[in-house]
């Protein structure tokens, strides 16, 4: 077995422009994800008792139907493999708009598609992680703060927030890394990210463990730094 | 004097259970009324129906004039008038001391941050813990909590002040230091206090009316030292005894 390690020099560029791509997608995806998954989670416990008083007439009513939506989106995410979902949105969405519009030439760059497909994902497991860690605090905190007599949004935003985002953080951690490697998979949509640049370079030149290897330790690299960053935000947050 | 709470015939019921039956009950300014009763007498459900913590069944809740339910959409100014003290503390674990005090001026009233800082401080230095104030609520003892907990439902200025057992979830000797600041609001203050406790030392030293609770209605009522010496049912009889023997 020859190992050449020039082969790993030569295709570093190529490999990091991947790498790139591959951290832009992750970045993106996680922002947008996080706020997806902040309104889903909260959406699924719209009108309970985990976010302060019940509302009453047609307040409950909107409450509910949030309810509805939210669980939909989250169970319908969850319940398809994230390729399949990025597959629906390149090439069958496009269609459907081309059926019920009238636009012709309507396509989405497969960026763009990574991009929504992450943020999509993410923000549904993401809003299962906001809603346990949200009904997980402690009802007594709610009731000290609604005696104060401050409003839902008050309460939402000083007290159940900072508490619950402190339990958050393991979990969300976890999705990150999670969906930093389903990115990879955009390989199937032709986005040059890390995986794709692999494969192409491998394909010219047939140096599959070099290529493969490099890969693999870039991959580990950015994951170690998302990890590194999310425990160190926990240690800062972590004061009680 | 006029009442500053009132509640007429009030029933709540969770789900198919009735657990205040026609409850009638009138607490006027500067009174401090004791609530004493058996586990399960609806003493907490009767307290967190006067702030709204729970909304009453059916009859009428009117307190510093607003009445519930008709003026449902008025909870909050009640709750700005209605401070409350719970067994448990429930301090808000992310601040400090003095950021727990602060908040309630801060944010329910709409105060300055220095306004309310200041608030906050002379408050701390009221129940005896100003320099614990940049202390987490972790970093201090149960009583000490207690205490910030006291001083927190003072900060927003409310009328009223409700305890659900104080003391009940303190070591023996954190009891009196606690006490000790509830007495000193009572006298110093003219606060009007609703105190559900079975400390019947304090309930006959500041009380000025005791209440006997028992299956979700109100049992008997007078002058604590009145109340304590002559029980009139058996009930009461019965539950002093306990009292008195642990
Ligand atoms: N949220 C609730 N849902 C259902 N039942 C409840 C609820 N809260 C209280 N109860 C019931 O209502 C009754 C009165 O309870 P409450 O807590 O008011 O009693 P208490 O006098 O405060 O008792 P304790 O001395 O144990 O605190 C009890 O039978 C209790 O089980
Ligand atoms: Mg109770």
């Amino acid at each position: 077995m020859d190992f050449e390690f020039s082969v790993i020099v030569e295709s570093l560029p190529a490999l990091l422009a991947g790498a790139k791509l591959t951290w832009i997608i992750t970045i993106l995806g996680i922002v947008g994800g996080m706020i997806f998954g902040i309104l889903a989670g909260l959406g699924r416990i719209a009108g309970t008792e985990a976010l302060g008083e019940k509302p009453h007439g047609i307040f409950m009513s909107i409450s509910v139907l949030i309810r509805y939506i939210s669980s939909a989106y989250v169970e319908t995410v969850r319940g398809t493999p994230i390729i399949v979902q990025a597959m629906f949105l390149y090439f069958a969405f496009p269609m459907l708009v081309k059926a019920v519009t009238d636009i012709e030439r309507f396509r989405i760059e497969a960026l763009t598609a990574a991009v929504i497909t992450i943020i999509v994902n993410a923000g549904a497991y993401i809003a299962e992680i906001v809603r346990g860690s949200v009904v997980s605090v402690n009802k007594g905190l709610l009731e000290a703060g609604m005696s104060l007599g401050i409003s839902r949004f008050q309460l939402i935003v000083h007290i159940i927030g900072p508490i619950a985002f402190r339990r958050m953080i393991p979990p969300l951690g976890n999705q990150f890394i999670i969906s930093l490697k389903d990115t990879s998979l955009f390989i199937v949509i032709g986005v040059g990210e890390l995986t794709r640049q692999g494969q192409e370079i491998m394909a010219s030149n047939f140096r599959a463990l070099e290529i493969w290897l490099a890969v693999a330790v870039i991959y580990l690299i950015m994951t170690t730094v998302l990890s590194m960053s999310l425990r160190h935000l926990e240690r800062r947050m972590k004061i009680f | 004097m006029p009442s500053i709470i009132e509640l007429k015939n009030v029933c709540k019921s969770f789900g198919d259970t009735e657990v205040l039956h026609n409850v009638d009950l009138s607490i006027e300014e500067g009174e401090v009324v004791v609530i004493i009763g058996p586990s399960g007498s609806g003493k907490s459900t009767l307290l967190r129906g006067i702030n709204c913590l729970e909304m009453i069944s059916s009859g009428e809740l009117i307190v510093d004039g607003i009445r519930i339910p008709a003026e449902q959409g008025r909870i909050r100014q009640i709750r700005l008038e209605v401070g409350m003290v719970f067994q448990q503390f429930n301090l808000f674990p992310h601040m400090t001391a003095l950021e727990n005090v602060a908040f309630g001026p801060r944010k329910a009233r709409n105060m300055a941050k220095a306004e309310a800082a200041d608030i906050a401080r002379n408050l701390l230095a009221k129940v005896g813990l100003a320099e614990f104030e940049n202390k987490l609520p972790g970093q201090l003892s149960g009583g000490q909590q207690q205490r910030v907990a006291i001083a927190r439902a003072l900060a927003v200025n409310p009328k009223v002040l409700l305890f659900d057992e104080p003391t009940s979830a303190l070591d023996p000797e954190m009891i009196g230091e606690v006490l000790d600041v509830m007495k000193s609001i009572a006298k110093d203050s003219g606060m009007t206090m609703v105190v559900v406790t079975h400390e019947m030392g304090f309930a006959a030293q500041v009380g000025n009316r005791l209440i006997f609770m028992d299956d979700g209605r109100i049992v008997e009522e007078g002058k604590p030292s009145e109340v304590m010496k002559n029980p009139q049912s058996e009930r009461l009889k019965d539950f002093l005894g306990h009292v008195r023997h642990h």
